[in-house]
């Protein structure tokens, strides 16, 4: 019996050592010295030898480059002939990574940390590009950078995207060249409208109308299939943002929306709210939750792993809610798989004024740890502003996937299929000067597109950037509290919403959320003042 | 004059094999625990890529007041804790049943294959146990409630009811580790000495009467054991199975949020490696504190089984 006890406890030693440490293990793995090439200005003009202003690229080197999104199946077809370019012009080559939408959001911090070597990625100020920035993740582009490196762009970035990028007085980013808004739209099945006699879903009203045909008369059908990390908040959103215009004080968003903070544009002392605490907020609160109730989404809404649009394709529900871009990149092939189903695609603004997005909803930085940074940026140059490059990365291969219809205009051809208009994660580098619409893409859309132009506005704090350095526990509590409490209450699920929505009030209070709002209203007046000048 | 060698060297000498042979497991545990260590650092750092772990800048304490002041500490480890101790006693007691029913089964082949049976589950993924969890009781179209539905009876809720995922998750894991415990018993059980039970056998004794005071106290050593092993990982949720089976569902995330979970997901929305790692810190810290408790209040009664 003594031996055995000794074996165990030998045994046990190692177990629990394990056990005990197991704690580590979620810190990355690379131990790596920092080894950065901190590029500065001096140092590039040095490099650029007796020719001042021709960097060396005497070397071959391979970009590797990060993309959110599936790899469409002409891609290297694709990136072969941008190669072939790049190769005689820089002397690089583009070798290019994926990560899908599905897995971005834990994918795309983790690169970071990996110590995998890699150059450029996409990057946006929804897509962790304030995050990085000032976790210095990526490279910083200086004036004299943008000068040597990539000249083309110099000459063509817009100045405002340029101020737009700074974090901290710092550039990490090369901001789309393109001017986008970004509104909403439903896309509904004509079949069902048809046989329902339902006409239009261009409002909250009509859709409610719809989904409750839909409930009473088609049973394996979830009518919106929202939920999941993706679109929790797509109706939410949809039915506050129209709450907030039609409000006297005309309330926005302000700060990153995790902080769930709120402003009225009307007051210039900016005092910032918590959305919880505005007036309208219950009444949308149940509203959702009679949605809810009446079966318009699943009542496991909450473990979606799908989102709307991806049901709505596979037949799964009745209706979808996303942005124009998406609908657009969706709409074709829905029409050719599925004609019986008759899509049709209605203004989901409801009246709201589309966003007019800052530049920075699109864009390409470079990695901090990148071996060869001024090579990217000058393959960045390349395919920004090159017109050949630019099309090849934007619509796909000229005369396979798309034929030029006069100057500003392409149509799609059958083997789009493979290499998508617009769709493959290509936004960081569209430009203005090379940009062509499709014809023949959904019907009354350019009509609703004219709309949408005229009415959209940006934000009075829409370029404003909270820098959450003095109240980071604050921010990551509630943060905490976002992704869990204020989600559940966007997608209606509470069975007393005035007394979830104090208990929401309450946990935020304890998480810090008035010294978050103070400090977020103190940067929001320096902001305002920095403007006024 | 021959020198005496160290005493260290001369052992390693005089039990070479026996040093060989504990060499692969020193290597695991020194590479995968030991070296790895060096990341704790980062819980009293603000991580930034560029300088890295070793680099970064220090921030003292703070990064364990963001744990604190989410509120969350102290539900996470009352979940913790409780969900590993209901998992202990229910399936150990499990364990014990079907070992000993197993051993008092006649039939070999059946044995055989009820015990192979019991042990499959042991090798089915989380992530495939979650889909079943879903299939099952998902609101629309999951087996339970269309089986409810055809039978004219109200469906359930059962991803927004509290009250039923501590016991789905008890159920579950029972399903996936009775099997592998019944083995380990069950060799225990196997290795009594025949003689024993002859004796018992010829003084009469029922089967209820063998298993009291034979079975039992002759695997009380192997509970014992087992038992302080898993007081070692009480601390430490079984992520893939909280993780998986409640598909990170924050209707229920009171009753189901473990310590492990907690920390994953906050990586993933915040980004901060400095405060998960804290929190990590803070597990680890506390195992260890439970460990030596363990261990102190097993040496108070069994002196000889306690591990140091």
């Amino acid at each position: 019996m003594k031996r055995r006890t000794k074996i165990g406890a030998l045994l046990m030693a190692a177990v629990l050592g394990m056990g005990v440490l197991s704690g580590c293990g979620n810190t990355p793995a690379s131990t790596e010295t920092p080894q950065a090439p901190e590029a500065s200005g001096t140092e590039s003009t040095e490099t650029g030898g007796a020719e001042a202003g021709a960097p060396d690229i005497s070397e071959e080197v391979t970009l590797t480059m990060y993309l959110i999104g599936d790899r469409p199946v002409d891609n290297d077809e694709v990136f072969a002939k941008i190669n072939e370019k790049l190769k005689a012009e820089i002397n690089a080559t583009i070798d290019v990574k994926f990560m899908s939408w599905g897995e971005y959001e834990s994918k795309y911090p983790l690169i970071f940390a990996s110590g995998e070597e890699w150059d450029i990625i996409y990057t946006a100020d929804w897509c962790f590009y304030n995050a990085q920035a000032t976790k210095q993740g990526f490279w910083e582009i200086t004036q004299e950078a943008l000068e040597t490196y990539a000249p083309m762009t110099a000459e063509t970035i817009y100045s405002e995207a340029w101020e737009q990028a700074k974090v901290n007085g710092q550039v990490y980013m090369l901001p789309m060249n393109y001017k986008e808004i970004t509104s909403y739209v439903y896309m509904a099945r004509g079949d069902l409208m048809d046989k329902y006699e339902i006409t239009s879903v261009a409002s909250l009203d009509e859709a409610e109308a719809y989904m409750d045909a839909i409930v009473a008369n088609e049973p394996t059908l979830i009518p919106l299939d929202v939920g999941s990390d993706y679109d929790k908040l797509f109706v939410f959103d949809r039915m506050w943002e129209k709450a907030n215009w039609e409000s006297e004080e005309k309330v926005a968003g302000i700060g990153t929306w995790q902080a769930i903070g709120s402003v009225s544009e009307l007051d210039d002392t900016a005092a910032v709210k918590g959305n919880y605490d505005q007036a309208e907020f219950q009444g949308v609160i149940e509203r959702l939750k009679d949605w809810k109730d009446r079966g318009f989404w699943s009542k496991n809404a909450v473990v979606n792993t799908q989102n709307n649009t991806e049901s709505f394709q596979a037949g799964k529900s009745a209706l979808a809610l996303c942005n124009a871009n998406t609908a657009k990149s969706i709409y074709a092939q829905m029409s050719t798989e599925h004609p019986e189903w008759d899509v049709r695609v209605f203004d989901a603004q409801d009246g709201v004024p589309p966003i007019l997005n800052s530049y920075l909803a699109n864009g390409m930085s470079i990695f901090s740890k990148s071996k060869n940074p001024e090579r990217a940026l000058m393959a960045l140059d390349y395919l920004r502003n090159d017109t050949e490059v630019n099309s090849l990365f934007c619509y796909g291969i000229e005369g396979k996937h798309w034929e030029a219809s006069g100057d500003n205009a392409l149509v799609s051809l059958p083997d789009s299929a493979n290499y998508a208009y617009d769709s493959n994660c290509n936004w960081g580098v569209r430009n203005d000067a090379n940009w062509r619409v499709v014809e023949g893409g959904i019907p009354g859309l350019e009509e609703l597109n004219e709309v949408w132009k005229e009415n959209a506005r940006s934000r009075r704090y829409q370029t404003f950037v909270f820098d959450d350095s003095s109240v980071k526990n604050e921010v990551a509590a509630i943060t905490e509290i976002f992704n869990t409490d204020y989600k559940l209450l966007g997608l209606g699920f509470t069975d007393d919403p005035a007394g979830d929505i104090a208990k929401l009030k309450e946990k935020m209070t304890t998480a810090g959320a008035d010294t978050v709002y103070a400090e977020m209203q103190k940067q929001a007046q320096e902001f305002l003042a920095a403007q006024g000048e | 004059m021959k020198k005496t060698a160290h005493p260290f060297l001369r052992d390693l000498k005089d039990n070479r094999v026996k040093w060989l042979m504990i060499m692969p497991a020193a290597i695991v545990v020194i590479l995968m625990c030991y070296i790895p260590m060096g990341g704790i650092v980062l819980a009293f750092k603000e991580f930034n890529y560029h300088d890295g772990i070793f680099g970064s800048p220090w921030v003292g304490l703070k990064n364990f007041s963001y744990f604190f002041q989410s509120g969350k500490a102290w539900s996470t480890t009352r979940n913790t804790i409780l969900y590993n101790i209901a998992f202990l006693c229910v399936n150990t007691t499990l364990q014990i049943t079907c070992a000993i029913l197993l051993s008092e089964l006649a039939g070999k082949y059946f044995k055989r294959i009820t015990q192979s049976v019991m042990f499959l589950p042991y090798f089915i993924s989380w992530v495939v146990v979650g889909a079943f969890i879903y299939n099952m009781f998902n609101y629309e179209f999951g087996a339970v409630n269309s089986f409810l539905r055809t039978v004219g009876m109200e469906p359930l809720d059962v991803y927004s009811n509290k009250a039923a995922w501590p016991v789905i998750l008890i159920v579950v894991s029972a399903f996936k580790n009775v099997g592998y415990g019944t083995v380990m018993y069950l060799a225990s059980i196997v290795s009594i000495d025949g003689e024993m039970f002859e004796a018992a056998d010829l003084d009469g004794a029922t089967m209820w009467q063998k298993i009291r005071y034979i079975t039992l106290p002759c695997i009380r050593p192997t509970v014992v054991i087992l038992f302080l092993m898993a007081i070692g990982t009480i601390m430490k949720g079984d992520f893939q199975m909280f993780w998986q089976v409640t598909g990170n569902n924050p209707m229920v995330l009171e009753v189901t949020d473990v310590i492990d979970t907690y920390v994953t997901r906050s990586l993933l929305d915040l980004q901060e490696f400095g405060m998960t790692s804290a929190a990590g810190l803070y597990q680890s810290g506390l195992s260890f504190i439970l460990v030596l408790i363990a261990n102190r209040a097993v040496k108070k009664v069994e002196p000889e089984y306690a591990l140091f």
